[in-house]
């Protein structure tokens, strides 16, 4: 099975059950995880891989990536470092893998956007420009996560 | 006296006008202001009385505008205000005050403190007794357009993401529109999610509405810092803005202080009337809503609260509607204590949040807030305001309350009746 756009892509996610969303969205966070300097992420994307994950280390994952999000918000009134703010939309990535879901919520549709978001921010920062294969990316690492 | 010193002492003069020079004058000390403001009641600390905040202003208004004041100073028996003076107070007027509003209802004989405050700091300002960090972020809102530094690109950028997301395009330059959509930094940087519910709630209304390329900014900082010259060039791009693309309304965004510069001081600032309206997103979702336009499926059924973020409830009389669209949306809306008008602050509005030094302070007077979520059993906390939102989150992780806050237009968006 092969994915070409956000179409089937979005389709795809909407179809893994929880376990599943949570796994494929933290592989979408470890794709821009170098974004980020902050090592909690690390160990968060890490344990959402995980496919023997407990709910006591899911809420202390849960627990660090919230941290991380906060830690890393852009305030009101400061000037924005776009890196830095690339790193915010890791953390938030990371935090989509790992938060409780609610009905008809799509964690893993999340984390991609995010994702996405903090590729952008890095394109800004860089002056590169916002078109990035993100999107293709993840498209490659959703097709691997279903035929693995 | 220095150069400065005199710049603010005429500053403070001049905004001594007839409101406050009655309000000073029939102030009866009875200290109703202390009970009220969120510093003063976490800390305890007499210091933090709203109207003590105010002695210096006062103290010019005694000496220059009464006549015992007058001939107290030409007696030398009342002390003109100094430099130290007001490098002492510069803290009480911008670390511990966000221009809530509160202590202005409880005054028993009418006095809007808040609104001396918020001449009060033009003084300060023009004085060079002004935050750094909100001084760099005015500087940023004159020269680039955004307090944040945030350019037409990131904007562009964004856009970009939110059509990828939703598949929505999103109208810019759009003349003849009925709404002109702002944002404020904050969502741009911070909170893509805004853009992308607009984007949908628009698409679902059949709303006609634009962004400006030169006027996407709500913010402004010269509000919050207390320099209305920069005020006035700030909301002059959003009427420029307005009257080239000829809509009928522009959109205050989920920013509470935006609000309260455009919609209230704006027309003051420009010295004339509007030739459109001017509302914040929840009343025209309200309109919508009320008009049939608007509509919703299923219920959130987590237990959840709502932030009345002070310069749109207190101060911009948006208490009603954010109530009936929650109700339209939430299964289990349980009101905080003292919800509403006479909400207690995040602690972070009228540029707090944006001044460093006063981090400490604004943390520890977070603990109300958090005795009022704690009072709803509320697992989950909805706001209207970006600003609210991250001190919101920044105090709620301070006190290791896992509660996640949400933006209201989301929360609308997240239940739209699509594609029928």
């Amino acid at each position: 099975m092969a994915i070409n756009n956000d179409s089937e892509f979005k389709s795809a996610l909407s179809n893994l059950p929880r376990a599943g969303q949570r796994q494929v969205a933290a592989r979408f966070a470890e794709n821009v995880l170098a974004l980020s300097k902050d090592a909690r992420l690390k160990n968060a994307i890490s344990t959402a891989k995980r496919t023997d994950i407990t709910e006591d280390e899911l809420i202390a994952a849960f627990a660090s990536a919230k941290k991380a999000s906060v830690d890393s918000f852009t305030q009101c009134g400061t000037e924005c470092d776009w890196n830095s703010q690339a790193g915010h939309f890791v953390a938030r990535a990371a935090l989509a893998c790992l938060q409780p879901v609610q009905p008809g919520d799509s964690p893993a549709w999340e984390a991609a956007m995010h994702a996405r978001m903090a590729r952008t921010c890095e394109g800004i920062a860089s002056g590169r420009g916002t078109d990035n294969a993100e999107a293709a990316a993840q498209y490659r690492i959703l097709t691997e996560f279903l035929n693995g | 006296m220095s150069a400065t010193l005199a710049r603010g002492i005429n500053a403070f003069k001049e905004v001594i006008d007839a409101p406050i020079a009655s309000y000073f004058s029939s102030c009866v000390h009875c200290g109703l202001c202390a009970d009220a403001c969120l510093f003063y009641n976490e800390t305890g600390e007499e210091k933090y009385t709203p109207i003590h905040k105010l002695e210096p202003l006062r103290r010019v208004w005694r000496q220059e505008y009464t006549l015992f004041g007058k001939l107290g100073k030409m007696l030398g028996l009342s002390k003109p205000v100094t430099d130290a003076e007001l490098t002492e107070w510069e803290p009480l007027v911008y670390d511990s005050c966000t221009l809530c509003g509160r202590c202005s209802m409880v005054c028993p004989v009418g006095n809007d403190i808040t609104y001396m405050i918020r001449k009060m700091r033009e003084g300060m300002s023009a004085s060079g007794h002004a935050p750094e960090d909100m001084i760099a972020a005015t500087t940023r809102a004159v020269n680039i357009g955004s307090p944040m530094g945030v350019k037409w690109p990131a904007v562009l950028a964004q856009i970009k993401h939110v059509q990828a997301e939703t598949g929505i395009e999103v109208p810019v330059e759009k003349e003849g529109a009925d709404y002109l959509v702002l944002m404020s930094s904050m969502e741009i940087i911070n909170f893509p999610e805004y853009l992308s519910a607009l984007c949908r709630i628009f698409k679902q209304t059949g709303v006609s509405w634009t962004l400006a390329q030169d006027a996407f900014e709500a913010t402004n900082s010269g509000i919050q810092i207390g320099a209305s010259d920069l005020a006035r060039e700030i909301v002059s791009r959003i009427v420029v803005a307005a009257e080239r693309l000829k809509v009928k309304c522009v959109i205050s965004p989920e920013c509470g202080h935006a609000f309260t510069a455009l919609r209230w001081e704006g027309p003051n600032l420009m010295g004339k009337p509007y030739s459109f309206d001017v509302k914040h997103i929840l009343e025209v979702l309200d309109e919508l809503h009320k008009a049939g336009k608007l509509k919703t499926k299923g219920k959130d059924t987590r237990p959840l609260t709502y932030h009345d973020p002070c310069q749109i409830t207190r101060r911009g009389g948006v208490v009603e509607q954010p109530r009936r669209l929650l109700g339209e949306v939430a299964a289990d809306f349980r009101e905080m204590p003292d919800a509403g008008v006479m909400n207690w602050c995040c602690g972070g509005g009228g540029g707090v949040s944006a001044n460093t030094r006063a981090e400490p302070l604004r943390l520890q007077a977070f603990k109300v807030k958090k005795r009022q979520f704690e009072a709803t059993g509320a697992n989950t906390l909805v706001t209207a305001c970006a600003n609210c939102r991250i001190v919101l989150e920044e105090g709620l992780e301070h006190y290791h309350m896992n509660i996640p806050v949400v933006g209201l237009t989301e929360i609308i968006a997240e239940h739209l009746v699509e594609g029928e």
